[in-house]
């Protein structure tokens, strides 16, 4: 009697684990979640293509001579192939500056990661900038 | 009695392989916290870079502005302005710049003009600057200095050419931060009569550049001393005025 009942609960605890792996082998094949790691690693490498041109002012003067399509351009060198970019600037009362649109394709529906840049100018009257450039992955 | 024993057995196999299990996700969390880690870090140093490269192109243009004549309190606005900006923005945490311009000679408010008359100028800004930033993600303090200087070294020699008229050169030398650079913008001047004249076609005027920091400008005129003055108005190529003024000798 006292045999049974123990092997009753072994197969009861078979049974438990069984339910657990079933678990962890279905969670498996899910659509996967975000990968934040790979969505920071976009975020840097934002940050630094910004930072590449803002070296020796640049940005900033990009930006003071509306040169959309150059800051559209640069971003396109700069940025891995494969990156979906929409670059959004403002001045420093919260104001949008680009009156034209500076990406390279269509962000909808994608899985987009937002940098904010604080950009200021070399030129004598000294202009500041929130830059905001948001990447998703292609494909 | 056996059967229990057994019982008892595959009870601890089972126990191992829930443990093994579990001890395999806590691992697999472990990890990709790592890497998340790792990657935000690297976000953190980008972040402060672009706040020093921020801090560093506002202290230019504004001793571009205060050498091409602008207002002595300039560097100060700007940088407060550029503080304010950044403590208004919540990135990574709460952000507080604080800033302080160089008072000790030769800086006035952190700024150095010194354009004299023995073949040197200098344009100088100095601030010193303390970054914090402290949040949820990260408590960080970072301190660094911006002293940017332009400076301008000349020297120059004359020959007689014939009765009336000499062969001048100036040799210039632009320096940022003492390190070779380009002008965006040279003009000579030399003094005949008090009255600071421009060479130009008329006067077979060149200009020479080597393409590491030194200019040879070269002119022909008419002076009836041996030694002439002339200056040299530089505008770097960050915009920054500079000048400097030497005696011309004969050789």
């Amino acid at each position: 009697m006292f045999d049974q009942k123990g092997q009753i609960r072994i197969i009861e605890s078979f049974l438990a684990i069984a339910v657990v792996f079933s678990a962890v082998l279905v969670s498996a094949t899910f659509p996967s979640a975000p990968d934040l790691s790979k969505q920071e690693s976009l975020a840097s490498i934002g940050t630094q293509a910004l930072i590449k041109l803002d070296t020796n002012g640049t940005l900033g003067n990009m930006i003071l001579g509306q040169l959309w399509c150059d800051i559209k351009t640069a971003l396109d060198i700069l940025l891995p192939v494969g990156v979906s970019f929409n670059l959004t600037i403002y001045d420093e009362t919260g104001h949008l500056v680009n009156s034209e649109v500076i990406q390279n394709s269509n962000l909808l529906g994608r899985e987009a990661v937002s940098v904010q840049y604080l950009c200021s100018t070399r030129s004598q009257t000294v202009h500041f900038f929130v830059v905001r450039l948001q990447m998703a992955w292609m494909g | 009695m056996r059967q229990r024993a057994n019982s008892g057995q595959i009870l601890l196999i089972a126990a191992f392989i829930m443990a093994s299990l579990l001890l395999s996700a806590q691992i697999y969390v472990l990890e990709v916290g790592k890497t998340s880690e790792e990657v935000e870090l690297d976000s953190l140093s980008d972040f402060i870079l672009s706040i020093q490269l921020g801090s560093e192109n506002a202290v230019i243009g504004s001793l571009a502005n205060i050498s091409n004549g602008g207002a002595s309190d300039t560097l100060e606005l700007n940088l407060e302005k550029w503080a304010s900006l950044i403590g208004d923005q919540y990135l990574y945490g709460k952000n507080v710049l604080n800033y302080t311009l160089r008072d000790t000679a030769p800086y006035s408010s952190g700024i150095w003009l010194n354009w004299g008359v023995n073949g040197h100028g200098f344009s100088s800004a100095y601030a010193s600057f303390s970054h914090r930033l402290s949040g949820r993600e990260a408590d960080v303090s970072h301190s660094y200095i911006m002293n940017v200087t332009t400076t301008l070294l000349i020297t120059s020699t004359n020959r007689r050419l014939n009765e009336n008229t000499r062969q001048v050169n100036v040799t210039i030398n632009v320096l940022n931060e003492a390190e070779p650079a380009t002008a965006g913008q040279i003009t000579i001047y030399y003094l005949v009569s008090n009255n600071w004249l421009i060479p130009d076609e008329t006067n077979n005027y060149t200009l020479l550049n080597y393409g590491n920091g030194t200019y040879l400008a070269s002119f022909i005129t008419a002076f009836p001393t041996e030694s002439v003055e002339v200056s040299a108005h530089i505008i770097d190529h960050r915009g920054i005025y500079v000048q400097a003024n030497a005696t011309s000798t004969e050789i």
